[in-house]
């Protein structure tokens, strides 16, 4: 079932300067989400991928073509609360947005905005620090966490919403790496536990290779979508766009380059190990 | 470091005045006050000065913190107390030339004294006793009605919880760049006070553009959780009034119903205000 279509949208913005060309950094982009999907938007930098995440619950309006989410479209300004209850969005800087000086507290911004009866926000509040192992944290100071946790307690102020989707734009960007396994943990547990769709936006292709469809963005348009096996055996194709496969792909690739008989693309150390062990027996 | 500043100076505590609802506080300070200055004698004062010294008593917080915020104004109580000393009528005690102190300036002197320090002091239960957030929050609750006037309570709410959440954040990010500046070479502690002002101006500018990149992100995510003003809005922590509030309530109006009726039954020490 689609639960996310993205059709023909085009964006630009406004030029910086009087005199200069508007930038179009989404160009004639379509493609369909299913429900509870994980896909992983790849692209580097000015490849628009943080634009169309900003664009799945309507912050940002397509300036032609249309998203629509669960049947409402996002340009509808009577429905944009109930795009936004159903997309969550976790952006890179933990610290820019938890509104409250105290996790539960914040945590419960969400639902009190929608107007949830003060016991069910409790509910809500608890079950949502829970799922993303915060709970002993819920009374504490949030300039006091760690980056991961930051981020965690951001999530979990999503969850609280009871979203059916999150889009996270680049959550880990500015975390160790620790914190972005904690980060990365969470939001594949809330995928396979609660089927929450979850749209990953992400420069780090570690990451990206735990999703079950990756799209590659590069100068506002699709040039890949498909499962990491199939985008990522692509080494040269990637790298002509200046964008990296994972280290174990990589290592396999020029191990493979060399002479060597790898078969498959593997995409982790455990993947690589065996098609290594494989070739050498 | 600058990011060990406490904020409010709260300290938690599981005392009675601690558990009170800070609604209840605010308005129990607001009578405070009031009466305070409403005090006509000695005898009056004594009943306030007596209750606020009853309220820090039993506030839990050391008496350290609160000699604190007497030093932080004894410049204000000397002054005042001081001049109040040469105002009085009557025989001097002591002259010379155009300066005299009486009977009734001394008075009046301790009077002042007496009264602006327990002012700072009831006002200081309050900030010890509250959390900020309680304190946002027991202040947004007290002002609803008035935005029957168009006062946009909830904005002015919502806004000192933002900067309350942001201080420590922007504090944090200050020590950082300053840092940056010093591993520069910026200089920041010679020179006169010009130089040093000038040398502010490296630290304050990027901390302006990175305050108002925070606030383009903070307005994003919170749109994103659905945030729509105060309309429809409900709140997961229900103030509700204690039995230790009425009790609090019951014990500050017996000790205001005394207050009101020294005032009237006993002469009154000084004629006018401040």
């Amino acid at each position: 079932m689609k639960f996310i279509e993205v059709k023909n949208v085009v964006f630009a913005y406004d030029a910086a300067e009087e005199g200069e060309e508007p930038k179009t950094v989404l160009k004639d982009i379509s493609f369909e989400i299913e429900k509870g999907s994980f896909v992983a938007l790849l692209g580097h930098n000015g490849s628009g991928k943080s634009t169309l995440a900003k664009m799945f619950n309507g912050i940002l309006e397509p300036e032609s073509g249309d998203i629509v989410v669960n049947g409402l479209n996002t340009k509808e300004e009577s429905t944009i609360l109930d795009v936004r209850k159903s997309v969550g969005l976790v952006l890179q800087n933990p610290d820019n947005q938890l509104v409250a000086s105290i996790v539960e507290e914040d945590v419960a911004f969400g639902p009190e905005n929608l107007g949830i009866p003060p016991e069910q926000i409790r509910q809500r509040v608890d079950s949502a620090l829970k799922s993303v192992d915060m709970y002993e944290f819920r009374a504490h100071a949030p300039h006091k966490l760690s980056g991961g946790q930051k981020q965690r307690v951001a999530i979990a102020g999503i969850i609280a919403m009871e979203p059916e989707c999150i889009v996270l734009d680049e959550p880990t960007a500015m975390l160790d790496p620790q914190g972005r396994k904690e980060v990365m943990d969470t939001v594949i547990k809330l995928n396979r536990e609660k089927k929450i769709t979850i749209i990953l936006i992400t420069h780090y292709m570690d990451e990206a290779v735990q999703a079950d469809r990756v799209i590659v963005l590069d100068d506002g348009r699709i040039i890949r979508d498909g499962a990491p096996k199939k985008v990522f055996s692509e080494v040269e194709f990637l790298k002509c766009h200046s964008l990296d496969v994972p280290q174990a792909t990589e290592l396999a690739y020029r191990l493979s380059s060399s002479g060597m008989k790898i078969e498959g693309t593997p995409l982790n150390e455990t993947e690589c190990i065996s098609a290594v062990i494989k070739a050498l027996s | 470091m600058i990011k060990d500043i406490t904020l409010g100076q709260y300290f938690p505590g599981k005392s009675f005045v601690h558990k009170l609802d800070p609604r209840m506080k605010i308005i129990l300070l607001t009578f405070f006050i009031v009466f305070i200055f409403a005090a006509r004698n000695f005898v009056s004062l004594g009943i306030m000065a007596a209750a606020v010294f009853a309220v820090i008593c039993i506030s839990g917080v050391s008496p350290k913190m609160y000699f604190k915020s007497i030093k932080a104004i004894i410049f204000i109580v000397l002054f005042t107390a001081c001049l109040n000393l040469f105002y009085g009528t009557g025989d001097p005690l002591w002259q010379w030339r155009f300066l005299k102190i009486t009977q009734s300036g001394i008075n009046t002197a301790i009077f002042i004294a007496v009264r602006i320090i327990a002012l700072v002091l009831i006002s200081a239960v309050l900030t010890y006793t509250t959390s900020p957030t309680d304190l946002t929050d027991g202040i947004e609750r007290l002002l609803k009605p008035l935005s029957v006037f168009h006062i946009q309570v909830h904005e002015i709410a919502m806004m000192m919880t933002i900067a309350l959440r942001f201080i420590p954040t922007l504090l944090e990010e200050t020590d950082k760049i300053m840092s940056a500046q010093k591993a520069r070479g910026a200089d920041f502690e010679s020179g006169n006070f010009i130089t040093r002002l000038k040398a502010l101006i490296p630290i304050l500018v990027p901390l302006f553009v990175s305050a108002f990149r925070r606030a383009f992100d903070l307005a994003m995510a919170m749109e994103s959780r659905c945030y729509h003003g105060g309309e429809g809005r409900t709140r997961m922590r229900v103030l509700k009034y204690s039995k230790k509030d009425y009790l609090a309530l019951g014990a500050s109006c017996l000790i205001f119903a005394g207050v009101i009726i020294c005032s009237i039954y006993l002469p009154a020490t000084v004629r006018t205000g401040m």
